[in-house]
């Protein structure tokens, strides 16, 4: 049964710089509602939550709680009137325990000392609210990303939070964890709290949402209920154009007879993964399918000797390399977009030009720099060539949306020209605009003769892309399978019982 | 003319700048009080040129010299707090080779035991390998660069007290003097050394791409060497060039004394050149480096002690002095304050055009 609203947004525009980031956008959010919150990179998705917790002031337009008009200063203002955000990086500290972290700051006091007893007894009552059976007293570093998010959430939720507004929740949560945070969510809903969730995943949406408002370019697109429209009307609203263009994405055309590009044999890192071999043909594409660590990365970054492979071979190119670091493999003509772009990938404080020409110049060694033209003209090439929106290359990397970091360190790539690339999870987190360039991208290059693993949690790119489909599952391949003639339930099958 | 003054607002932002007006600022007040302050004079008999801008240059040179080195290893996020131990070591294995044993060479004179060439060459491949060992137990070791450098900074004064079995020795070796107290092209000999530090280092960071690694390695470690930097090699490189260029720095500093002293040989050195790589700009968490940002920072810290000096301002007092003007700068360098010069001179910019 629909609420009352508790939320109320009319009219918010925020101006920064030379952008209309949000123009006269309307939102509104009830009790007890799970509302989806949509929109391509750059649409003002980020923005609005930010007016509503304070971090962003409006240049105009109202906001009502509870019929009140709020002007809240900043994030705690926000929270102490019952507004919680959980951003998508867990701002949490991952040495203090678990239920620390959930009372930093307003830690219960007993005689002048923190009560520690008491801290450690409601924390423990609050995750097993979530059905977390976990010692609260163990470091938060200690559990995995899906227990570090359900912190962030009872930490937002302990505070007598009236409005939850989760950011990316889900982007590096497996399905179970997925299901387990929906479960959070729905109760929460149930207890009559408004709920706003922002994910790229489209799936997601349909699975928990009551409601979801599009935005577009900072325009409001409108508000609807979850059975008002479907999918494919959905991403069109969300992108503005026909999306025919992901959908006429044809996998690469690769003759039986195509040279071996990438052959490795019985590789292991001596610990997490043992006997692993492969096998890849010029501008073939293998999509790596599989659960979070099912050893799909783990066998990435021994391709790329980012971990070494203490035994077995690897051959690039009908040649036997010596993998011992990224180093050595950039040598061998490989390259890797590996999975965590923030920590492993981009670099936030250097400029664009300076990210995409790192790989090229590493490469070269230092002795042989390239001038700044040179990698100006390089930066414009590819900036114009993947479209990275950006005023010019000098720009901070750091300062890009998802998307398009990504797209750097595709371009990053790119100029090197490798012949392997192995991209893990490069559509993560990006808006549906973006992985269909990423994917169109991949599909090209195989197209000039580059051999391309491609590793993702979204059985349907893989397939989509695929030539080839390489199943793992505890940190061993299970299966082969034709990209062309496999459907989802065929790979779900095979991660689940593990045989082909 | 938009153009111009969008750059206007981007200056302000710069901390380069605020160090510049700092410095022209503190020498401003130089200048009101004394008015002579500026003058420089030619002495024929020396050949030299005197004046107490000539000498802020010439008593910075140590701390200019090794703070290139301090912007490299900032720039990768460390520090490196062996740098002051490193001058006395130098120092100490220079006076050792010109005097060697003294009881069999008792007094000092216009001499040398060894080869001239050793009393250089000897103390510079010493500190260089000292920084090698601080930049392997960084690099490959993973400590931290602040402890790591902890152990040299610490033992680093006794191998200088058992290398000279804890004496002082003077000597008075002309050719030594010339390095801290000779001249060329009427300048200071310290200042020719300084200038040719500055320029080699940064050709070797800006002419060739390991200026852009050492950023690239500071800001993003993983990342980089996932783009195959070899992250290793350039730390150990930084580490090493750290040493050396204390090395050089230990060498003037005890031919303008022409003498070592292990105890105050370097002293602090290691706080003032973080001071001058930060009152430059190059931010402690790693990053972009700005070497001109640190010669500035040098010549303030120089200009502070001088400016002190020369007002007879009681010598109890001058460490309290010193800390105060370079609070000032800091807070003038502090983002709020920048962007709030920036954002008047942006708004400036808009009401003219």
């Amino acid at each position: 049964m629909p609420g009352k609203n508790i939320l109320e947004m009319r009219g918010i525009t925020i101006e920064f710089p030379g952008v209309k980031a949000l123009d006269g956008v309307d939102f509104s959010l009830r009790e007890g509602e799970i509302h989806s919150l949509l929109g391509e990179n750059g649409a003002g998705k980020s923005t609005l939550i930010k007016c509503i917790n304070g971090v962003n002031r409006k240049d105009s337009g109202t906001i009502l709680l509870d019929g009140h008009e709020i002007n809240p200063s900043g994030p705690n203002e926000a929270m102490t009137l019952g507004i919680s955000t959980v951003f998508q990086e867990v701002n949490l500290c991952p040495n203090l325990s678990v239920a620390e972290n959930i009372f930093v700051g307003r830690q219960p006091m007993k005689r002048g000392q923190i009560d520690w007893s008491e801290i450690n007894r409601r924390a423990e009552e609050l995750m097993s609210r979530f059905h977390l059976d976990i010692d609260v007293t163990r470091p938060l570093s200690y559990y995995s990303t899906a227990v570090q998010q359900m912190t962030a959430i009872a930490r937002a939720v302990d505070v007598q939070a009236k409005i939850l507004i989760l950011d990316e929740p889900t982007s590096s949560l497996d399905e179970n964890e997925v299901q387990l945070l929906f479960s959070v969510m729905r109760q929460l809903r149930d207890s009559g709290m408004g709920i706003i969730f922002i994910t790229h995943f489209l799936d997601q949406i349909y699975a928990v949402s009551d409601r979801m408002t599009i935005l577009r370019n900072g325009h409001l697109v409108g508000t609807y209920n979850i059975d008002e429209l479907g999918k494919f009307e959905l991403v069109t609203k969300m992108v503005g154009k026909d999306m025919d263009v992901i959908f006429s994405l044809k996998r690469a055309n690769v003759p039986p007879d195509a040279p071996v590009m990438l052959k490795a044999e019985h590789i292991g890192d001596g610990s997490r993964i043992d006997d692993m071999s492969l096998t890849l043909r010029k501008g073939e594409l293998v999509g790596f399918a599989g659960l979070l660590g099912s050893g799909r990365t783990e066998t990435a970054e021994m391709l790329f000797g980012a971990t070494r492979a203490v035994h077995g071979e690897i051959f690039v190119d009908g040649e036997k390399v010596s993998i011992r670091t990224p180093f050595d493999a950039i040598q061998a003509e490989e390259a890797f977009c590996p999975e965590d772009r923030k920590r492993d990938g981009i670099i936030g404080d250097l400029s664009i030009r300076e990210n995409i020409m790192l790989a090229v110049q590493s490469r070269k060694g230092f002795m042989h720099p390239m001038t700044k033209q040179e990698q100006t003209e390089l930066a414009d090439k590819y900036i114009a060539l993947l479209g990275i929106a950006t005023p010019d290359c000098e720009k901070k990397a750091g300062e890009l949306s998802g998307g398009n970091q990504q797209k750097v360190i595709l371009a990053r790539w790119m100029a090197a020209s490798p012949k392997v690339l192995i991209l893990d999870e490069p559509t993560r987190g990006i808006d549906i605009g973006a992985k269909a360039e990423i994917q169109r991208l991949m599909l090209e290059m195989c197209g000039e003769g580059v051999s391309v693993i491609f590793i993702s949690s979204e059985l349907d790119e893989i397939i989509r892309c695929s030539n080839r489909i390489v199943i793992m599952r505890d940190r061993a391949k299970v299966a082969e399978v034709d990209g062309a003639s496999c459907t989802q339930q065929d790979i779900l099958r095979i991660i689940a019982e593990g045989a082909a | 003319m938009a153009g111009k003054r969008f750059d206007i607002a981007g200056l302000m932002q710069s901390k380069v700048t605020w160090a510049v007006i700092a410095e022209a600022l503190i020498l401003l007040v130089c200048f009101m009080i004394r008015p002579d302050f500026f003058s420089i004079s030619y002495q024929p008999s020396t050949g030299m040129l005197y004046g107490s801008l000539i000498d802020i240059v010439n008593r910075s040179a140590e701390i200019t010299i090794i703070s290139m080195g301090m912007t490299l290893v900032i720039a990768l996020g460390g520090t490196d707090l062996s740098v002051g131990a490193l001058v006395a070591v130098a120092g100490a294995i220079a006076l050792k080779f010109l005097r060697w044993d003294v009881l069999t060479y008792t007094t000092p004179g216009d001499y040398t035991v060894y080869p001239y060439i050793l009393v250089i060459a000897v103390p510079l491949v010493v500190c260089a390998l000292m920084g090698l060992f601080n930049g392997f137990l960084v690099a490959k070791g993973g400590i931290q660069p602040i402890i790591a450098t902890l152990i040299l900074m610490v033992c680093g004064r006794g191998v200088a007290q058992i290398l000279t079995d804890g004496k002082q020795f003077t000597t008075g070796y002309s050719p030594f003097r010339v390095i801290g107290q000779g001249s060329f092209l009427c300048l200071p000999m310290p200042i020719i050394i300084t200038v040719i530090v500055v320029v080699a280092v940064a050709l070797f960071t800006r002419r060739t791409a390991f200026g852009a690694f050492v950023e690239s390695v500071g800001v993003n470690p993983s990342a980089s060497r996932l783009s195959g930097i070899k992250a290793g090699s350039v730390i150990l490189l930084v580490f090493m060039i750290t040493g050396l260029l204390s090395g050089i720095a230990g060498l003037i500093y005890s031919s303008r004394i022409m003498s070592n002293d292990s105890n105050n040989a370097g002293l602090n050195f290691e706080m003032d050149a973080i001071l001058a790589v930060v009152i430059g700009g190059t931010n402690m968490a790693g990053g972009k480096f700005s070497l001109a940002g640190t010669v500035v920072g040098s010549l303030i810290i120089r200009t502070i002690v001088t400016f002190v000096y020369y007002f007879g301002i009681v010598a109890e007092a001058t460490m309290a002095f010193k800390a105060l003007i370079i609070a000032v700068v800091i807070v003038l360098q502090s983002e709020p304050v920048r962007k709030y010069f920036a954002r008047r001179a942006a708004m400036k910019g808009g009401v003219r055009a």
